[in-house]
């Protein structure tokens, strides 16, 4: 021991200080070799969404290119004058089921991912705000969050989209009006504890201006819930979607997410034509399913009194 | 570590021959951390006798408590890992089986701990009941009886009405009383007190001292004395361990350590505690002494420099400030009560000056340094600084005003954002505040960290990567950023351990020689405020009640109260251990009012140049 009294250099608690944040919440994440199959999941099904328009057999929009005399052909059936097989059948349009799928997915994706980030940045900086300003702004905030929240969500929706019309535009509209609630109270909870710790005060005293308060101190202490919410949120937005297109209030017929996919095969689904909705349903439970288990296991791994 | 002697090193086999009720032999202690064991405890060993009081000391890490858990059992078993022998009344606890060792927890061996652990839904007199038929087997209304009984030997006032009180009916300083009722209900042989006067007042940890010595004296338990504070050490035990790093460093009896210790560390130990009353020749403040921990040389405290023109007029001046806060309750949240925090001070500050506010918990003390830096809004007053009245300043005028007081926090984790590297941080005021570009602003952040002690290349870094005394140092050079003229530290050093303590309050004693600033050094350590002040200000319940030069509030106090919180401060000297006190069983006065209240107007009289007290009535 050269010198054992030295108090200037003791790390309290760092454990390893070339450990990113990023790195040990992979570390933490990877312990589960279930949530690392999820995850594998999902980045293929983004991967599938994302490159549908190169990848899919046929354009589904593209009217020329569909024959209606294919038109509810079985899975597997192969194509008379192309000679490609439909592994997944055809629609009464003769349309390919595998590459209305993947252009499905496509939608049903960005309409829930797009809402889902414009709902968490309206609704973290009202919440971050009202948590840090307290008094009569934070209870107009939060009172107009309750009434949000009272009312059932499908209805909400339901009742901006007959105003406004169909449009992935407009569902991507209604769906934030509907979801930024939810953020706006977990942002607040959780900032209302942060907003009360030295650090912010602090920032206060050295006259950092309001903006960089909220949003260079507060947020950043408050993303790990964010971070979660906002990926079970997302499940959520596409689930609301989907339902919204199955009532024919959703995306228009010439874009079909996976919900709207779902109920035009409903007709036929008691006529013998399983597939035209069977497999879109799939895709969706697949998909939600996998964001839903990603997200539990990052509230896992965000969540020190989960850990061992 | 050639220079530290192991007492015992014989094996490890049962005697009780030799008087020791408790012989702690050879204990090695690893805990489990990321599939690998670390030590915490090494080869540690040592005695109680019956009857004995037993100091355990060392700062945070030292693995004091450690120590205490493995000799209880208490850690859990699957992270971690205890060796070597621990012999009480000639059984050794590590290898008794799990339900023998039960029967000693509580029953012969007793613990208190810094928190107290009782449970909010049931009352003060369940807990004791429940105890004593568990234990004692008693019937339901002995059990009652020998409860009352107890609660009265722990001298808790009308003890037969508050049994059937409940916890946060209690003070802090009586719910420990209670705690300590309930270690005694089994008459163990044995007590464990871990930390338990750390988060009292000092007039509050006094007593509990006091008491813990009384009943000593009564029941001829033995006692093991957990604690950081050598003042308590010295006022309370026969025999002293001193930990560091897991190691034992010196053992002896407290009368012979405590005036001449052997190791290098007991001596930096104790020469960071500063002791009342040993600052009597100098009107200035004085650094710590530096002691090198290799060779054991101490460097000699050098005084601090005339800093102060007593010519010049103050640059904070404080009149009639009023803090109060609005209680609410019932259906409609209407007004119920007001908390008078503070009543009607006034006092200034001049240039390089360091005015001291003292007092205990809930006396106003912090409450007044944030109605200065407007972090609460003060109901009445006036808070001019270099002429200009703070309180009525709008917000952009406040913002200006930031540049010339600045504050340092208590808890060195809280007040620096764990997401913002120390750069970022340092970097942020300077910016804000557009005194410069980015390049200025690394600069003067480099600049400053190498003035506080720490390396320019640390910007990088994040607060997780630095030690308590550490970051507090970044908090310090955060303040200075902005080149202000006043500091308010708010209990800046309460939160470390003594050696940093005294390297921080050194730092501090340092930037104000060079730089001329004043601090508002707002603190309940007695002994560290005699150290840094020019002037001191005693407050109780949200009112100054003496304010004066160092030399005089400490050297000729005047009010009862500071008398009191004087007399209270546990001092390094083993003959004060002889002195009783007088045990007070007063709950402690609250500063809730009425919202009809008028408060009464306070007298001063002045007693020496610039010293006023408050007249009692």
């Amino acid at each position: 021991m050269s010198d054992p009294f030295d108090v200037q250099d003791v790390h309290v608690a760092a454990p390893d200080p070339r450990e990113t944040p990023w790195r040990r919440i992979w570390r933490d994440y990877s312990a589960s070799p279930l949530a690392v199959a999820v995850l594998a999941v999902l980045l293929a099904i983004i991967g599938l969404a994302v490159s549908a328009p190169w990848i899919s057999p046929q354009n589904p929009y593209d009217l020329m290119q569909l024959d209606i005399m294919e038109g509810l052909l079985p899975p597997g059936s192969v194509a008379e004058t192309t000679g490609y097989t439909y592994y997944l059948g055809t629609d009464d349009q003769g349309r390919d089921m595998l590459s209305a799928i993947l252009h499905g997915l496509r939608i049903s994706l960005w309409v829930g991912v797009v809402s889902a980030l414009c709902a968490v940045a309206i609704g973290a900086t009202l919440g971050l705000f009202a948590a840090y300003r307290g008094g009569r702004t934070e209870s107009m905030i939060m009172r107009l969050v309750d009434l949000q929240l009272s009312f059932p969500t499908i209805l909400v929706a339901l009742m901006i989209l007959a105003f406004l019309g169909k449009g992935v535009g407009n569902v991507i509209l209604a769906l934030i009006i509907v979801e930024w609630a939810t953020y706006a109270r977990t942002a607040r909870g959780t900032a209302l504890v942060e907003a009360r710790r030295e650090y912010i005060e602090a920032a206060n005293c050295l006259g950092v201006p309001l903006h960089r308060i909220i949003f260079r101190h507060l947020l950043p202490n408050c993303m790990t819930p964010l971070i979660v919410i906002g990926t079970v949120q997302i499940a959520r937005a596409i689930t609301l979607e989907a339902t919204l297109s199955f009532l024919g209030l959703g995306v228009p017929v010439t874009e079909p997410s996976l919900g709207l996919l779902i109920s035009n095969g409903y007709q036929y689904m008691f006529s013998g034509q399983y597939w035209l909705s069977f497999y879109p349903g799939i895709a969706l439970l697949v998909t939600i399913v996998a964001i839903n288990l990603v997200g539990d296991r990052l509230r896992d791994v965000f969540n020190p009194k989960g850990q061992v | 570590m050639t220079d530290v002697e192991l007492l015992d090193r014989s094996p490890a086999t049962p005697t009780s021959a030799d008087g020791a009720l408790l012989s702690v032999r050879n204990l090695h202690t690893s805990f489990l951390h990321r599939h690998r064991w670390n030590p915490v405890l090494q080869d540690v060993s040592f005695e109680i006798a019956r009857g004995e009081t037993v100091a355990v000391v060392g700062e945070s890490g030292s693995g004091k408590s450690v120590m205490a858990m493995s000799i209880m059992r208490l850690l859990p078993p699957k992270s971690s890992r205890i060796k070597g022998g621990v012999i009480f009344e000639g059984r050794d606890l590590l290898t008794l089986p799990d339900e023998e060792m039960r029967r000693i927890r509580g029953n012969r061996i007793a613990m208190i701990f810094q928190e107290t652990s009782l449970n909010p839904v049931f009352t003060i007199g369940f807990h004791m009941i429940e105890t004593l038929r568990r234990h004692r087997r008693m019937s339901e209304a002995e059990a009652r009886a020998e409860a009352l009984r107890l609660l009265e030997r722990v001298r808790i006032p009308a003890a037969a009405r508050r049994m059937d009180e409940y916890a946060h009916q209690f003070s802090g300083g009586m719910r420990q009383r209670v705690m300590i009722a309930i270690a005694l209900a089994c008459r163990p042989q044995l007590l464990i007190a871990d930390e338990p006067t750390t988060a009292l007042d000092v007039t509050i940890q006094a007593e509990i001292l006091e008491l813990v010595k009384e009943l000593q004296a009564e029941e001829g338990m033995s006692v093991m004395f957990i604690t950081h504070d050598m003042g308590v050490v010295a006022e309370i035990s026969d025999r002293t361990v001193v930990m560091y790093h897991g190691r034992k460093v010196e053992e002896g009896p407290t009368a012979r350590i405590i005036p001449a210790p052997d190791h290098a560390y007991t001596r930096k130990l104790l020469a960071a505690v500063p002791r009342l009353g040993e600052m009597s020749g100098t009107s200035l403040p004085v650094r710590f002494p530096d002691i090198d921990l290799a060779t054991g040389v101490m460097t000699p405290a050098r005084p601090a420099g005339r800093t102060v023109d007593p010519s010049e007029e103050p640059i904070l001046k404080v009149e009639n400030l009023v803090t109060r806060f609005d209680i609410r309750g019932g259906p409609l949240g209407g007004l119920t009560a007001r908390v008078h925090a503070v009543e009607n001070v006034s006092f200034d500050i001049r240039a390089g000056e360091t005015l001291s506010l003292v007092g205990e918990s809930g006396c106003g003390k912090s409450t007044t340094g944030r109605s200065i830096m407007r972090l609460v809004e003060p109901v009445s007053g006036k808070i001019s600084m270099d002429g200009i009245n703070m309180a009525r300043l709008s917000r952009s005028g406040l913002r200006q005003m930031r540049r010339r007081v600045q504050m340092i926090f208590q808890d060195p984790v809280s007040s620096l954002n764990a997401r913002m590297t120390v750069g970022e941080a340092l970097m942020e005021p300077f910016l804000a505040h557009r005194l410069g570009d980015r390049r200025a602003a690394r600069e003067k952040a480099e600049t400053l960290l190498a003035r506080v002690g720490l390396r320019p290349e640390m910007a990088g870094r994040f607060p997780h990567e630095f030690s308590g005394g550490q970051r507090q140092r970044i908090s310090v050079a955060r303040a200075l950023m902005l080149d202000p003229k006043l500091i308010v530290a708010d209990e800046a050093v309460s939160a470390l351990d003594v050696s940093v303590k005294a390297q921080v309050v050194n730092l501090l004693l340092d930037l104000q020689e060079s730089l001329r600033i004043s601090f508002l050094f707002i603190s309940h350590d007695m002994a560290v405020v005699e150290r840094v002040s020019h002037r001191v200000a005693v407050m109780y319940l949200g009112e100054i009640v003496e304010i004066g030069p160092r030399t005089a509030i400490f050297g000729n106090p005047q009010h009862s109260y500071t008398r009191r919180l004087i007399d209270a401060v546990p001092i390094p000297d083993p003959a004060r251990r002889q002195i009783k006190r007088t045990l007070s069983t007063a709950e402690i006065c609250s500063p809730v009012y009425a919202t009809d209240f008028v408060p009464p107007t306070r007298r001063y009289r002045e007693v020496g140049y610039g010293h006023f007290v408050m007249q009692e009535d």
